[in-house]
């Protein structure tokens, strides 16, 4: 499902360069649930920004969900992006739009006809355990009903991959519990899932495959 | 898809709230000045026509021909081309027409020895030739023919006329691109600011797939919703400017510019404007798009 071979990204040049990842490989099957870790400015977003190609790699080789990433021309942009559900450490959720007004808005963008968003768009809430707050705005929800949302937002495509960027950042334990389980539920109904995380305490409980980034180095990958 | 696209238009036209109403106002403002001028444009240039039928050139000739000769001399003038239509008019006709001209004072013209007036021959010039180079053509080749003492009229009245038409479309054309620039650069900035305003939609819409037309499409039909908006408020405003005016207006046509009416735009003159407006508004619409990813 995702193939790094020898990437490396550089920001910058001259004295202001900065080299965010140098040497990157690894693979990921298909159905694989693989945590990265690695401290705040390890690298962990800018790997997961060049999945789904808003950065690209300064050296090397990207492969995800059967395009070839490096190469991909701008207007194949979407295609890609459209098997990939992604979560943000903020669950980015549109202000003026109601909890289903956010979660069908992905299906509308997308052109889904209009008789299947609402019962794909309620069965994504469902999935997430927010079917009764389908009305509500993002104001007047919690952090973790708000990236449950997004969670919502991430899968009602049914991607082939998830890529979650810190998404228990901003949650106390038993949030961030909450929607690792959520994130576990959605694997084990097959899809692939790359769950970056500074928080070390949560790597034990996720007890899966795990790549350690530090300094912008892939420095572990075990389980 | 296109119910999304036209939903999503809309609703940046109601976000966009007071700044698009200016922007609808402004380019309405523009669009009435242009279609105010157009109107005015084309009842000048229905005048300029009238005129243009009006003009005659006299051709004063030597001797009053014989009625035998008449119907040869005429036949000769028809013969250098371009004419339209003439007409003899006899040294007697002439100070017929004299006389009724100072009205009153007629029996000055009984007090003249003799009718000093020459015979001559109103030539009305075909539409083809109306203009400063045929008439004057025109009037050479008269002035050629050996019966001719003198040919008058024409040339000067239509050389004026042109320099008129020239001036006015001029203006025209200046006045229009500036006002049209104007209308572009206040979509531009409407949709700029709802751009700015709707970032974080167009972010998650990159980020989940959307297409580049799907996200740009909005954006043109808001500004070609503006468009059209404005420029039937702009055709209400002439319709009603139009109303008010050609009443106290219409009197003094037939004595200023000869002129019986005043006519408005035609339908598809009116559909011109709406077009008008719409590709203005579409174009400030693309415009934006530029901006805000610059």
């Amino acid at each position: 499902m995702i193939r790094l071979q020898h990437v490396s990204k550089v920001f910058g040049a001259g004295p202001s360069r900065v080299s965010a990842l140098s040497g990157i490989s690894f693979h990921v099957a298909k159905g694989e649930f693989v945590v990265l870790t690695g401290a705040s400015g390890a690298g962990k977003t800018t790997l997961l920004r060049m999945l789904y190609r808003a950065e690209t790699p300064s050296e090397g080789d990207i492969e995800v969900a059967g395009f070839d990433v490096t190469e991909l021309r701008r207007s194949e942009i979407p295609r890609l992006r459209r098997s990939i559900g992604i979560v943000f450490q903020d669950a980015k959720l549109l202000a003026g739009r109601t909890v289903f007004e956010n979660v069908a808005f992905v299906l509308r963008v997308l052109g889904t006809p209009r008789r299947d968003i609402t019962p794909k768009a309620f069965a994504a809430l469902k999935a997430v355990g927010l079917s009764a707050r389908a009305q509500a705005l993002p104001h007047q929800l919690s952090q973790g009903e708000a990236q449950r949302a997004s969670l919502a937002r991430a899968i009602v495509k049914s991607p082939g991959l998830l890529l979650a960027d810190e998404p228990t950042g901003n949650l106390d334990e038993d949030m961030a519990g909450e929607i690792l389980g959520l994130v576990k539920e959605i694997w084990s109904r097959g899809t692939t899932v790359l769950f970056a995380t500074h928080q070390a305490r949560l790597v034990p409980l996720l007890k899966r495959r795990t790549l350690r980034l530090e300094g912008g180095r892939l420095v572990k990958d075990e389980g | 898809m296109l119910s999304f696209i036209f939903n999503e238009a809309m609703r940046d036209l109601r976000r966009a709230g007071r700044v698009g109403v200016s922007a609808i106002l402004l380019i309405a403002l523009s669009l009435t000045a242009l279609g105010g001028f157009w109107l005015l444009s084309l009842n000048l240039g229905r005048a300029i026509d009238q005129w243009g039928d009006r003009v005659r050139v006299i051709v004063y000739l030597k001797d009053e021909p014989p009625a035998a000769r008449l119907e040869d001399l005429m036949q000769r003038i028809e013969g250098v081309g371009g004419i339209q239509r003439l007409r003899y008019v006899s040294k007697a006709e002439a100070l017929r027409a004299l006389k009724r001209s100072l009205g009153s004072q007629a029996d000055v013209a009984d007090q003249l020895p003799r009718n000093p007036l020459p015979a001559s021959v109103e030539v009305t010039p075909d539409a083809a030739i109306a203009t400063p180079e045929g008439t004057r053509a025109l009037v050479g080749r008269l002035v050629a023919l050996p019966e001719v003492e003198e040919v008058q009229g024409g040339s000067q009245w239509v050389d004026g006329l042109a320099q008129f038409r020239r001036l006015f479309q001029g203006m025209g054309l200046v006045v229009g691109a500036v006002l049209a620039l104007a209308a572009i650069l206040t979509v531009t900035t409407a949709t700029t600011l709802v751009l700015h305003l709707r970032r974080d939609e167009m972010e998650i819409m990159r980020l989940v797939g959307a297409t580049e037309s799907v996200i740009r499409w909005p954006r043109l039909l808001q500004g070609m919703a503006q468009g059209l908006v404005a420029a039937i408020v702009a055709l209400a405003a002439l319709e009603i400017a139009y109303a008010l005016a050609v009443p106290r207006l219409e009197p003094l046509l037939p004595v200023t510019i000869g002129l019986e009416r005043v006519t408005f735009l035609s339908p598809l003159q009116a559909l011109a404007l709406i077009a008008t407006g719409t590709m203005l508004g579409a174009m400030g619409g693309l415009l934006a798009r530029g901006r805000a990813q610059a």
